[in-house]
C-alpha cells in the first residue's frame, strides 16, 4: 500500500487566455487500489484536474503548467495522451460524444486496436468487458440505439478493454436517470473491490460517494479537504458552504443535535429508534390534509390531455393513452426514466408535437388548431441545453428575440427584457456575451428569453442538469418565485431531491404511460411503484418512509419530532 | 431520433467486401462521367437502380428527397444556360441543351445514389479498413469516416435546435428568400457551437483511448474477399472498360451541342 500509483505534486494550471489559475497548488498521492471521490461545485477545477491525469492537460488544452503529475511513474507532461492511455482510462460525462463506432463490439475493440493487440486477444477482451458491464446481448447493436445508462456502461467497458491501472471518471452519471446512475455505480462498486485498479471519480452527487475509501473536496482550484469518507460526509455545514449537496440524513440528525451522525437510511432508522424520538402524528395528518385541500382548490385547468397517443414512427409508440389535467398556478413535476416519454409529453403542451390520436387542449382549445407560434405566447418551453438556443451577441438581444419576433415596439421589448432579466437575477448583464457566462448563467438567459414572451405556463426540461448544488437551488428558488407570482410551472427532471423539495404534484411516467400521480408526498410514499418506473426517492425520503411517514426535507421533518431531550 | 445512415439489412451488397464496394463505387463514377447523351447512361442507371433495390437504400434516398428535388429542378434549368444547341425549343432551351441537362441531372442523381449505396451498406469501420487495405494511410481513412459520422450528429442537433427556436416564436415557413435565410441564423450559431463542442469531446475521447499510440495498429474486423466479390469486380471492370471503349469510339455524344 505504500507505493503511490497516482502522484500529483504542486500542480498549478492556467488555461491560455485566462487570468485565474484553474488549479492552484494541488498535492495528491493515491495508493494502489484506492477509490477516491472528488467533489466540488462547478468551476472548482474538477474537470481540469481530471484532464491532467491522462495528459489531456497540457497536451490537448494549452496553458501554463507548473508541477508534476505522474501515473505509475509515467510523467503526464512528457508522455503523449495516447501513451498515457495505456495506464489511465478516462470516462467523460457526455456519453453521446465519446462513443463513435457503429457497433458495440467495435467500440470496445477501438482501444486495444490502437495498441496493436492481437485479434484473438481483442475478441477475448470484448467478451470479458461486455460481460462485466452487462451488455453482452447488445454486441451487434449500434451504440446510438442504447439508452443513456447503457451508453455510459459501454464507455466504461471500452476503456477497461485497455486494461488501465487507473480509471478516471469525470461526472459519469450527471446526465443519467436515477436507476441508470445506480447501474453505473454498481459497476464502480465492483471495480473498487478489484485491488489492481485505482479509481478516481469526480462527482457532485453525494449519495454515490458513500462507497469511496476517501473523499476530497475541491474549491477554487485547491484541494480543501481530504480524508476518510465517513468523516468527510459528516461535515454538513462545510459541504453546504462549498456548494456541495450534504446528505439529508446526517443533516437531519445534526439539526436534532445528535452527536453521532448516521449516513445511510439503514443507519438512520436504527439511530432514530434508539433516540426515543417520535413523530407528532396529529400535526402530520393535519399537514397532509391541508396539502390535499390546497391541491383541490386548483380547479381551473390550463392544459388537458385526453387519451393522448403519439408515435415517432409506426413501430414505436412513444405515448400510450395519457389523460391528465394541469391547473392554473400549479407546480408540477414529470419524472421517469430516460425514454419513458416525459419530454415527448411536455412537447405536446406547447404544440411542438401534435397527437397521433386523442387530444391536447390548452385553455380548452385543441393545440392542433392553435399551432406552436400562437401557443408560444401562452406556454413557454425552456429546452434542456441552453446552448441549443443561444445565438445572439448580447444577453439583451438574446432575451429580446422572442418579443421582437412578435412585432412588439422597441419600448415594449425593452420592458419585457428588463422584467425577464429581473426574474432570473441577471439585471446588469444586458451587454454581456451570453457565451461567456457559466452554464447556470446561460441556463438563466434561456429561461429569461422564454419569459420575455410573457407566457402564463412555463415548461422546463431538465432545468437543473449540469448545475451544481448551489446553482440548482438558486435556479429552483427562482422557478418557485415565478410560481408564487402566478405562473403555472411544469418541469421534467431526473433530480429526485428537486422534485421532493419543489414540486407540489408529480406525474410518474413509464413506457409512455402515467403510472403514478398525486401530491409529491403521496407519490414518494410509493417506493415500490417508483422502483418499477426505475426511480428512487432520495435517501432522506426513503429513511422517513421506513419510519412510517413521508417527509420531503430534513427541515420539514424536524418540526414534527417529539420527545427530544433538550 | 434515428439518424444513422448505415442500414443494418445484411443484403447481398452488405456482405460484399468493402474493397469491392469502394472500387465499384469509383468505377461507377467513371462510367457515369463518360457520356453526354442520356440514352447512353441508361445501362449504368439500371445497374444503380438494381443495387438500390437489392440493398434497400431507397429508404435513405427518401430521407433526402427534398434536396434531390431541388437539385433536379435547378439542374434541369441551369444546364440550359451553360450550354447551347442548334434546334431551338423555347426561351434558353434548345433540344440539344435540354437533352444535355437531362444527362447532367442524371449524372448528379446517380452519383449521389451510388455514394448513398456505399455508405448505406458499409459500416464506418469497414469503410476505413477497406480504404487502408487499398493503400490509404490510417489517419486519412479515419478522417473521411469521421466526417461521414458527423452528418447524423449534425442532423439530429439541428432537429432539436429548430424545435427550441420554433417554440420561441421563430417561424421558418414563411417570408421571401432573404427573410428565410436571415431566419436560419438563430439555428446556425447553436448548430456550429454544439458541433464544435461535440467534436472536441470526440477528439479527447479518441486520444484517451490511445489513438495514434503506435505506428502499427491491428484491426478487429477481418476482411476476406469471397467468390462473389471477384465476380462483382470482374463485371464492374468489364462494364467500365466497355463504356470507355464506346466513349473513345465517339458514341454517346450529342451532336450540335456546345457546352461551356
Amino acid at each position: 500500500m505504500t507505493e503511490s500509483i497516482v502522484s500529483i505534486k504542486d500542480l498549478q494550471y492556467r488555461y491560455r487566455g485566462q487570468k485565474e489559475y484553474a488549479l492552484d497548488g494541488i498535492n495528491l498521492e493515491m495508493p494502489r487500489g484506492e477509490f477516491l471521490v472528488i467533489m466540488g461545485p462547478s468551476e472548482a477545477g474538477k474537470s481540469t484536474l481530471a484532464a491532467t491525469i491522462n495528459g489531456l492537460i497540457p497536451h490537448f488544452f494549452k496553458g501554463k503548467y507548473v508541477g508534476e503529475v505522474s501515473v505509475m511513474g509515467r510523467n503526464a507532461k512528457e508522455n503523449s495522451v495516447a501513451e498515457m492511455a495505456e495506464v489511465v482510462g478516462m470516462v467523460f460525462q457526455d456519453f453521446e460524444a465519446q462513443l463513435f463506432s457503429t457497433n458495440v463490439e467495435l467500440e470496445v475493440a477501438f482501444g486495444p486496436e490502437n495498441f496493436a493487440v492481437e485479434r484473438e486477444e481483442i475478441g477475448r477482451r470484448i467478451k470479458e468487458n461486455l460481460e462485466y458491464v452487462g451488455l453482452t446481448a447488445f454486441g451487434h447493436r449500434p451504440p446510438s440505439t442504447l439508452s443513456g445508462g447503457q451508453k455510459q456502461k459501454l464507455a466504461i467497458a471500452s476503456v477497461l478493454a485497455l486494461k488501465p491501472q487507473v480509471l478516471v471518471m469525470d461526472e459519469p452519471t450527471t446526465d443519467l436517470d436515477p436507476i441508470s446512475k445506480m447501474g453505473v455505480f454498481e459497476i464502480t462498486h465492483r471495480l473498487c473491490k478489484r485491488d489492481d485498479l485505482t479509481l478516481m471519480i469526480f462527482e457532485h452527487e453525494t449519495e454515490e460517494a458513500l462507497f469511496a475509501d476517501r473523499v476530497a473536496f475541491i474549491h477554487d482550484g485547491k484541494l480543501v479537504k481530504i480524508g476518510p469518507t465517513r468523516e468527510m460526509l459528516c461535515q454538513v455545514e462545510m459541504m453546504e458552504e462549498m456548494g456541495v449537496m450534504p446528505l439529508g440524513i446526517p443533516r437531519f440528525f445534526k439539526m436534532m443535535g445528535a452527536a453521532e451522525l448516521p449516513l445511510t437510511p439503514e443507519e438512520g432508522v436504527k439511530a432514530f429508534q434508539a433516540s426515543g424520538w417520535k413523530v407528532d402524528e396529529a400535526a402530520y395528518q393535519k399537514t397532509v390534509s391541508a396539502e390535499n385541500a390546497d391541491l383541490a382548490k386548483r380547479d381551473k385547468p390550463v392544459i388537458q390531455c385526453r387519451d393522448l397517443e403519439f408515435s415517432y414512427n409506426p413501430e414505436v409508440q412513444a405515448l400510450n393513452g395519457i389523460s391528465l389535467e394541469i391547473c392554473e398556478g400549479e407546480m408540477v413535476a414529470i419524472v421517469g426514466q430516460n425514454g419513458s416519454g416525459k419530454t415527448t409529453l411536455a412537447k405536446h403542451f406547447n404544440g411542438l408535437l401534435m397527437p397521433t390520436s386523442g387530444a391536447v387542449t390548452v385553455d380548452g382549445l385543441p393545440t392542433i388548431d392553435q399551432g406552436v407560434f400562437k401557443l408560444g405566447q401562452r406556454v413557454g418551453y425552456v429546452f434542456q441545453n441552453p446552448d441549443h438556443q443561444i445565438f445572439s451577441e448580447t444577453v439583451f438581444d438574446e432575451v429580446a428575440f422572442s418579443p421582437r419576433l412578435r412585432k412588439m415596439s422597441e419600448k415594449e421589448v425593452k420592458q419585457c427584457v428588463t422584467e425577464a432579466l429581473k426574474a432570473v437575477d441577471l439585471v446588469g448583464f444586458e451587454e454581456e456575451d451570453p457565451f461567456a457566462l457559466t452554464k447556470s448563467g446561460r441556463q438563466r438567459v434561456a429561461v429569461a428569453s422564454v419569459l420575455a414572451a410573457k407566457p402564463d405556463v412555463l415548461i422546463l426540461d431538465e432545468p437543473t442538469t449540469g448545475l451544481d448544488y448551489a446553482e440548482q437551488r438558486s435556479m429552483m428558488n427562482m422557478v418557485r418565485r415565478l410560481n408564487e407570482n402566478g405562473s403555472t410551472i411544469i418541469f421534467v427532471t431526473h433530480h429526485m431531491w428537486v422534485v421532493a423539495e419543489y414540486a407540489k404534484r408529480v406525474f410518474v411516467m413509464k413506457g409512455g404511460k402515467v403510472i403514478l400521480r398525486g401530491s409529491t408526498r403521496e407519490v414518494f410514499s410509493h417506493g415500490d411503484e417508483l422502483a418499477e418506473a426505475f426511480l428512487r426517492p432520495p435517501h432522506f425520503v426513503e429513511f422517513s418512509n421506513r419510519l412510517g411517514h413521508t417527509f420531503l426535507t430534513p427541515d420539514e421533518m424536524s418540526d414534527y419530532i417529539e420527545g427530544v431531550q433538550e | 431520433m434515428d439518424a444513422e445512415i448505415y442500414l443494418d439489412n445484411n443484403s447481398f451488397i452488405h456482405r460484399l467486401d468493402p474493397r469491392t464496394k469502394i472500387i465499384t463505387f469509383l468505377l461507377t463514377f467513371v462510367a457515369i462521367l463518360l457520356f453526354q447523351d442520356p440514352v447512353w447512361m441508361i445501362p449504368v442507371a439500371v445497374l444503380i437502380l438494381l443495387q438500390l433495390a437489392v440493398s434497400g437504400s431507397f429508404k435513405n434516398l427518401r430521407r433526402i428527397r427534398y434536396i434531390l428535388i431541388v437539385l433536379t429542378v435547378s439542374s434541369m434549368i441551369l444546364w440550359n444556360f451553360f450550354s447551347s444547341g442548334e434546334t431551338p425549343l423555347f426561351w434558353v432551351f434548345e433540344v440539344e441543351s435540354f437533352y444535355y441537362s437531362i444527362a447532367r441531372t442524371a449524372l448528379m442523381i446517380l452519383m449521389i445514389s451510388t455514394g448513398m449505396i456505399l455508405i448505406s451498406t458499409t459500416r464506418n469501420e469497414e469503410l476505413v479498413l477497406g480504404m487502408i487495405r487499398l493503400g490509404l494511410p490510417y489517419r486519412v481513412g479515419f478522417a473521411i469516416s469521421t466526417s461521414l459520422r458527423l452528418v447524423p450528429t449534425i442532423a439530429s442537433s439541428t432537429m432539436t435546435i429548430s424545435q427550441a427556436q420554433r417554440s420561441r416564436g421563430l417561424d421558418l415557413d414563411s417570408g421571401n428568400l432573404v427573410d428565410r435565410i436571415k431566419k436560419f441564423l438563430p439555428l446556425l450559431v447553436p448548430v456550429f457551437i454544439s458541433t464544435i463542442r461535440n467534436t472536441n469531446i470526440f477528439a479527447m475521447a479518441l486520444e484517451s483511448k490511445g489513438f495514434g499510440a503506435r505506428e502499427d495498429r491491428t484491426f478487429y474486423l477481418n476482411l476476406k474477399m469471397q467468390k462473389a466479390d471477384y465476380y462483382v469486380l470482374a463485371f464492374a471492370i468489364i462494364f467500365t472498360v466497355a463504356s470507355i471503349v464506346f466513349a473513345i469510339l465517339g458514341y454517346g455524344k450529342i451532336s450540335g451541342l456546345t457546352s461551356f
